[in-house]
């Protein structure tokens, strides 16, 4: 990739052919606007894109008018920025808390999809040629980019248990390899497994799945089992509550975590021991949901069929 | 993503399904399930006293196809090992004999889990039934 940035554009009036096909420019005469001509293919974003969960670098600039650079796009000359590899959270410039107000995401989200909407950054075959033609065919592809980021980062936001999850992944919880690690650490010190689902719950999700296999067979045979039917609708109803209780005590959990951020945010020291502790309680809440929430599926299944 | 011939065999032809009394003495029970993918497992064991030996195993199982293999070809294996040779059998044995693919290890885990659970379990039960046999024989 070669990257040459001139700066001839500084002090003079800048060039009609420059604006022509440019998103809104914000009135902003004064600004200076350095034009970046790029002669590769595609400007390379690879280096942002494979680092981990880097914050981001507020000290970037736009690389078309060299403001400081937003997230998004530049807030002086309009312009679309190449996706930087920033977490959810970031994206959204919210900290790491789980008690977000939702109403204001959305707002954030609709303001920021129609800005970054590709069909208003397609413009590309007009009468441009060499790096202008090149610069607007990478705005498409970022604001491509920066839409599909955009959508996951809400769509995983504004649901309360995938905002969960999301926060625990970030702070380096595996939910997938919980079950094997804890499988592996029974192994090594020949202790009991220490169970993730309670085992009073996993007996009535053992009763439940018999009765619903029973329910399946009867259904199988045609006969027709509504006392049967009365019994497995009720205890999915209480499924169901159950459900909603642990949300309800994840959401206490959510305050005990900000609480925590907020005091490392005003400069107090939190431990180690604390955060896995609260991240742990967290855990163990969405495990037990989870797995209510996939046996409540199963119910609904036999039942609508 | 398909399934191997030997998990399929199992799903078709479930060895040892069924329960055995989770009260009685000899009857070790592991009752075991996986957040990730809800399936709940159920495996008994009947041990002989005087060897050791489990001489009995049943297995009921929820879940997918590998969860029901892996749990079957469990029950096959335990069944006339002692208590402690049990214990050895490790999940990726499982992986191994069923072809299991990645995404489906946690089913060999659940089952590992359940042998586990089922010798603990009559463990238990040996240790807490030593001091009655002691009080009856005074």
């Amino acid at each position: 990739m070669v990257c040459v940035v001139l700066n001839v554009w500084r002090g003079r009036p800048r060039p009609r052919n420059l604006t022509t096909t440019q998103p809104p420019v914000p009135t902003d005469s004064a600004r200076v606007c350095r034009v970046v001509v790029n002669e590769g293919k595609n400007l390379n974003t690879s280096t942002t894109m494979t680092t981990a969960k880097p914050a981001f670098d507020e000290t970037q600039s736009c690389w078309s008018c060299g403001a400081p650079r937003p997230i998004h796009f530049c807030e002086a000359c309009g312009k679309v920025q190449p996706p930087a590899s920033v977490d959810y959270f970031t994206f959204f410039r919210l900290p790491r808390k789980l008690n977000l107000d939702v109403p204001a995401l959305e707002k954030d989200f609709y303001d920021l999809s129609r800005k970054l909407h590709p069909d208003l950054n397609a413009r590309a075959g007009g009468k441009d040629t060499g790096g202008k033609e090149q610069e607007k065919e990478n705005e498409q592809e970022w604001s491509l980019q920066q839409s599909s980021q955009l959508n996951d980062a809400y769509r995983t936001l504004k649901d309360p248990i995938k905002r969960t999850q999301y926060l625990l992944q970030l702070e380096g919880v595996e939910l997938e390899e919980q079950s094997k690690t804890a499988t592996e650490q029974a192994r090594s010190t020949g202790q009991l497994k220490k169970q993730i689902v309670p085992p009073d719950l996993l007996e009535e999700v053992f009763e439940l799945n018999m009765q619903l296999e029973e329910l399946r067979m009867h259904k199988k045979m045609g006969e027709d089992d509504p006392a049967l039917i009365d019994e497995i609708g009720r205890q999915k109803l209480e499924l169901e509550e159950k459900q909603e209780a642990l949300l309800q005590e994840l959401k206490t959990r959510w305050k005990m975590w900000d609480g925590m951020i907020q005091r490392e945010h005003n400069g107090q020291p939190v431990s180690e021991e604390e955060r896995r502790q609260e991240r742990d309680k967290m855990v163990d809440i969405l495990n037990r949901r989870n797995y209510i929430r996939n046996l409540v599926r199963d119910v609904s299944e036999v039942l609508e069929n | 993503m398909s399934y191997s011939d030997k998990v399929i065999d199992h799903y078709n032809n479930p060895r040892n399904v069924g329960s055995m009394d989770k009260s009685s003495a000899d009857v070790g029970t592991g009752l075991v399930g996986a957040p990730e993918c809800g399936d709940v497992m159920k495996l008994q064991i009947k041990v002989n006293r005087d060897t050791n030996i489990i001489e009995e195993a049943k297995f009921k199982t929820f879940g997918c196809g590998s969860a029901i293999a892996s749990s079957s070809l469990a029950t096959e294996w335990v069944k006339g090992k002692t208590v402690d040779e049990a214990l050895a059998i490790k999940n990726m044995d499982i992986v191994k004999e069923l072809s299991l693919p990645p995404v489906k290890i946690h089913c060999s885990v659940l089952a590992e889990d359940a042998i586990r659970a089922a010798i603990g379990d009559w463990k238990k039960k040996q240790e807490s039934a030593k001091p009655v046999a002691a009080t009856v024989a005074q």
